[in-house]
């Protein structure tokens, strides 16, 4: 490797310069109130988590887990998500004091080290977990809050693909021979290949049924109009009726402009085990945040409990939100340092009424010209007294 | 429906093949166009824009976003492996991936070379099939590599075998099928999905 230069950072890090950091802090302000009026307590976790627990049950691919080892050789992981972290939190303490939980955060998380822009390995996530209610009403209010948030925030342009993790699962399971093939076909779906997809049906050894099930699946499923299409699919019909449910409830609460199911939607987060979606928005080419149902996760730290979330990620937020107008006045009082008395007071008064107000002695600049520029309002404190401008 | 689509297309013959295609598939697009030196072409009555790119990087701009769909050969997309959805082969720009190598000879035993200009998908083939190589990167005219030397074999396109022939050199092993795909955006999927579905629907009509 070349020489680290001074301005250089680690591949992947960004830093968070004045300008970006009001912005972030303005979601995160607004994201605060809004999850809290829901009923929502706010949790932070450590940054490091031991690679045995948080790191193996997360879904993040063991290749992108930042990886060290502490003093005692245990192996520790930068938090790859937040699910996992709340999901041992949930299970080993607060669960014992209520159920369900409703738990929200906002922080980072690490991810290996892409080699290209437009990655970063460290980057801040929204979200929610509702632990410990498994019926339809916990779903439906992960997907309304998650609008209602897109809402807030400004954002008008956003769609919310719905699949479920179990109806794909049974389907591909039935029309496939062997479990190398499934995975196959569920990895093509993960990265929404369909042309491979239909390449591998038509390689592998299947019943020309089955075979030919699988394509009509997925030319159906992709440009669904109706959602019983799919019952045909299926022998059990349960997660559809579920399914069904959920659109009308969905309906119901008058959200369906916002929405689409489809359920082809397969995720690299292997431990959703029922309703899942993906958030995207207009500006951003890159999904936005996930969410759904992983049953099965809680119990990997002991509790055998249900749980539904989602998380949004900041930065592709900022893409897709309107931009918000700085309007906020910016005064500076520039005093000679005989009248500091005077500056004190006058500065005081203006930090009471709200201002943002700056003192800078004169002495202290040299191109006084050119640093009152940055500010809407100047206040000159002199010998001569008080001048505005 | 009639968002505004930009669609990266390759430069040069697959451009014409995939123009081609579209018309076909009842586009209303210009018959003939001058593409000289031009990067961007705007057609108001489909309210499409053409952006012209080199073929490997189609699926990047596709990736980013800047575009919402592209027509990309296989090979690139093996090779870069970027988050974009593969929605339909357009069954042009027909090829293959081969190795290929100087008749009758074999693979060195200690260490075995491959010259190529697919690092990744050469890297994947090799070690699918058990065998330690080491990959040596060039960007054209590859089959030089094992006429002086540097390389056992090569991993290369490979489409009437015309080049490979008139080199000396014979293909071994038949790597991959390579054609051009139609890819798209995940978030231009979801949120112009109606119009991407509708152009996906006409060109599978019109793909032999």
């Amino acid at each position: 490797m070349s020489m680290i230069r001074p301005f250089e950072k680690p591949l992947g890090m960004r830093d968070t310069l004045p300008g970006i950091f009001e912005k972030k802090e303005w979601i995160r302000q607004v994201g605060r109130e809004f999850f809290s009026l829901r009923g929502f307590d706010f949790i932070k976790t450590p940054t490091l988590e031991y690679y045995e627990t948080v790191g193996r049950f997360s879904a993040i691919l063991e290749s992108n887990l930042f990886k060290l080892v502490d003093s005692q050789g245990n192996t520790l992981v930068l938090r790859p998500d937040m699910t996992t972290p709340i999901a041992r939190i949930a299970s080993t303490k607060l669960l014992k004091e209520k159920v369900p939980q409703r738990l929200a955060y906002f922080s980072n998380v690490f991810r290996a080290q892409e080699l290209e822009g437009g990655k970063p390995a460290e980057f801040e996530q929204m979200g929610i977990e509702v632990i410990g209610d498994d019926s339809i009403y916990a779903d439906t209010e992960v997907i309304l809050t998650t609008i209602d948030l897109m809402k807030r925030l400004g954002i008008e342009s956003f769609k919310i693909t719905i699949g479920h993790a179990g109806i794909l699962e049974a389907i591909i399971r039935k029309n496939v021979q062997t479990e190398e093939q499934f995975t196959e076909l569920h990895q093509l779906l993960v990265n929404r290949n369909y042309v491979g997809f239909e390449e591998a049906v038509d390689c592998f050894v299947l019943t020309t049924e089955q075979a030919s099930t699988l394509k009509s699946f997925i030319e159906e499923a992709t440009s669904l109009t109706n959602m019983r299409q799919i019952s045909k699919y299926l022998y059990e019909k349960e997660a559809l009726i579920y399914m069904e449910q959920l659109a009308s409830i969905l309906e119901i609460a008058g959200v369906q402009e916002y929405v689409a199911f489809d359920f082809t939607i397969a995720s690299h987060m292997n431990y959703y085990t029922g309703m899942m979606f993906e958030v995207f928005a207009a500006n951003t080419g890159y999904p936005i945040g996930n969410g759904g149902r992983y049953n099965g996760l809680l119990e990997n730290f002991g509790a055998d409990m249900s749980a539904v979330g989602f998380a949004l990620r900041i930065d592709y937020l900022l893409e897709a939100m309107p931009k918000i107008e700085d309007e906020k006045e910016s005064v500076l009082i520039l005093f000679v340092s005989t009248q500091l008395a005077q500056a004190l007071e006058q500065t005081q008064q203006l930090r009471e009424q709200g201002y943002r107000t700056t003192m800078q002695s004169l002495e202290g600049i040299e191109n006084f010209a050119q640093y009152e520029k940055q500010f809407t309002k100047v206040v000159r404190v002199g010998q001569g007294g008080t001048s505005y401008e | 429906m009639n968002e505004p689509l930009t669609i990266a297309m390759p430069k040069g013959r697959i451009f014409e093949e995939a123009y081609e295609l579209l018309i076909q598939a009842n586009f209303d697009l210009p018959e003939t166009i001058d593409l000289s030196r031009k990067l961007m072409l705007e057609v108001p009555s489909e309210n499409i824009r053409f952006i012209l790119a080199k073929p490997m990087d189609v699926p990047t701009y596709v990736e980013h976003g800047v575009a919402d769909i592209g027509i990309a050969g296989k090979d690139t997309l093996l090779e870069q492996q970027r988050h974009v959805h593969e929605l339909l082969d357009l069954k042009i720009s027909t090829c293959h991936i081969a190795s290929a190598g100087l008749p009758n000879t074999v693979l060195d035993e200690i260490a075995p070379r491959i010259a190529t200009k697919y690092p990744n998908i050469a890297s994947a083939y090799y070690r699918e099939r058990g065998e330690q190589v080491e990959i040596i990167g060039l960007n054209g005219s590859i089959e030089l590599a094992p006429m002086i030397g540097l390389a056992d074999r090569i991993v290369d396109i490979v489409s009437t075998g015309q080049t490979l022939k008139e080199n000396g050199l014979v293909e071994y092993e038949y790597i991959t099928n390579v054609s051009s795909r139609l890819v798209a955006n995940p978030a231009s999927y979801r949120m112009k999905n109606e119009r991407i579905i509708d152009l996906v629907k006409r060109l599978k009509a019109c793909v032999k």
